[in-house]
């Protein structure tokens, strides 16, 4: 260590006046136990201090160190009562200076309102630790559950929807149902054996507007679906796809002139084409 | 009366000795509190307070660690500066000195008062300014070398080198 810099940066001064945060005072305490060429220092400059404030001096009043001498001798009074007292001078000095006893009183008691702070103090320390891991706790507890009503919300928010959907499906259903310009084109089954196949068109035959109803028809496999023609002037046009599974009414493709609905199985997807030998459901018009 | 001497008598709560050490000291720590509150009667109480802390605290004094008058100077300047700071009278007094750019005309006028050595006064106008500035502040006024720091905008290593060059100058003379 470079001895002469660290004297010239002042820091021993700064020690000497208690200008040091803790740390640093740390620092220095050691250094000084280390090197004698610093303690010499220092009492160098604890001199100059000295030196310094009693040559720029002001002199008190003259009562100031009656003053003084005289609430230190209550408090010797003071504490001796307190300490129920083991020098007998100072107990008949308490009696003879009872009047200004009264005066400084609460001094002996600094030190048990110290105590009491201090105690105050890690009572509130402990209690507020207490309170903040309490309250992150809490905190953290509220946060989930928020998150989980959120979650909820969402969810509620995605079945509303579906609900919603679903009655303006309804809805829309109903008012084909009951809107009298649509006429409902029954198709029975055309699969031997299997009666029960059955599925209808609701035909607007003003606005061609098309709908289609599952009665009943067979589960398909995954990669098939079921395609509706409409034979016209004797060529069956497609009207869309639709899977097995499907509920309610199907919108499907405007026709016109229709004389002929039917339904095939087909690839997912459809075809050009109705595959005739797969066809499951078929009814005519009028 | 050596200081270990003196110690050990205050230790014992020995009258005495609080009297023998008001009378050698009284007047330097009146001085240095004075010139921080810069209200005599305030300064009386201080005094007062740090005396009855002395008495009371002696136990805590460290030889080991320093001399007694330091241990005593910082007792009494804390005091000092916790004193101004709580009563607010700093706050006024610090910006009234902040608006007088020359502040060697400011440091005249207050060492005029508490200064009475006229020899001492002369060595600290030998000082270059930055170093009277930095040693007003901090040993005449009780400003802390942080505070110093930020209201001037000084570097505190700064501080703290001018504050040891003026202390140094200071002791040499006055050792003269």
């Amino acid at each position: 260590m470079d001895i002469e810099k660290y004297i010239a940066s002042g820091i021993l001064e700064a020690y000497a006046l208690d200008e040091l945060p803790a740390n640093e005072k740390v620092e220095v305490a050691a250094k000084l136990a280390l090197y004698p060429e610093l303690k010499a220092e220092l009492d160098a400059i604890e001199e100059g201090l000295e030196n310094l404030a009693l040559e720029s001096a002001v002199t008190p009043p003259d009562f100031l160190k009656d003053k003084i001498l005289g609430s230190v001798e209550d408090e010797i009074s003071g504490s001796v009562e307190r300490e129920s007292g083991d020098q007998e001078i100072s107990k008949s000095e308490s009696r003879a200076s009872g009047g200004q006893a009264k005066v400084v009183a609460m001094r002996p008691n600094t030190g048990k309102v110290w105590r009491q702070l201090v105690a105050a103090s890690i009572v509130i320390t402990l209690v507020s630790t207490y309170l903040a891991v309490d309250y992150r706790t809490k905190w953290k507890d509220s946060q989930e559950s928020y998150e989980q009503i959120t979650q909820n919300l969402e969810l509620q928010a995605e079945n509303f929807n579906q609900v919603k959907q679903d009655l303006d499906k309804l809805e829309q259903d109903f008012n084909v149902l009951t809107n009298s310009d649509f006429g409902r084109f029954e198709m029975a089954s055309v699969v031997d054996g299997q009666d029960q196949y059955s599925a209808s068109v609701f035909w607007n035959q003003k606005t061609l507007e098309a709908y289609l109803s599952i009665g009943t028809l067979k589960t398909l496999a995954q990669e098939q679906q079921y395609q509706l023609w409409a034979i016209i002037d004797g060529k069956p046009v497609s009207m869309g796809v639709f899977d097995f599974d499907s509920e309610g009414l199907l919108k499907m493709e405007n026709v016109s002139g229709v004389a002929t609905f039917a339904v095939t199985i087909e690839p997912r997807g459809g075809s050009e084409n109705p595959t005739l030998s797969a066809m499951q459901v078929a009814g005519n018009v009028g | 009366m050596t200081e270990g001497n003196l110690v050990a008598a205050l230790r014992a709560k020995d009258k005495e000795a609080l009297s023998y050490l008001y009378d050698k000291y009284g007047a330097a720590l009146y001085g240095a509190a004075l010139r921080i509150i810069q209200d005599e009667e305030i300064t009386q109480e201080v005094i007062q307070d740090v005396f009855l802390k002395i008495w009371d605290k002696i136990g805590l004094y460290n030889e080991n660690k320093g001399r007694l008058f330091t241990w005593m100077l910082n007792l009494t300047r804390n005091a000092a500066i916790d004193k101004v700071r709580s009563k607010e009278i700093k706050r006024s007094a610090k910006t009234d000195r902040m608006e007088s750019s020359v502040y060697t005309i400011d440091l005249q006028n207050s060492t005029e008062m508490s200064v009475d050595g006229i020899g001492l006064k002369a060595l600290i106008s030998e000082l270059d300014p930055d170093q009277q500035f930095v040693l007003q502040k901090v040993y005449f006024e009780g400003f802390s070398h942080s505070e110093l720091s930020e209201e001037y905008d000084i570097p505190l290593g700064t501080v703290k080198s001018r504050l040891r060059s003026a202390l140094k100058h200071l002791r040499r003379k006055v050792r003269d």
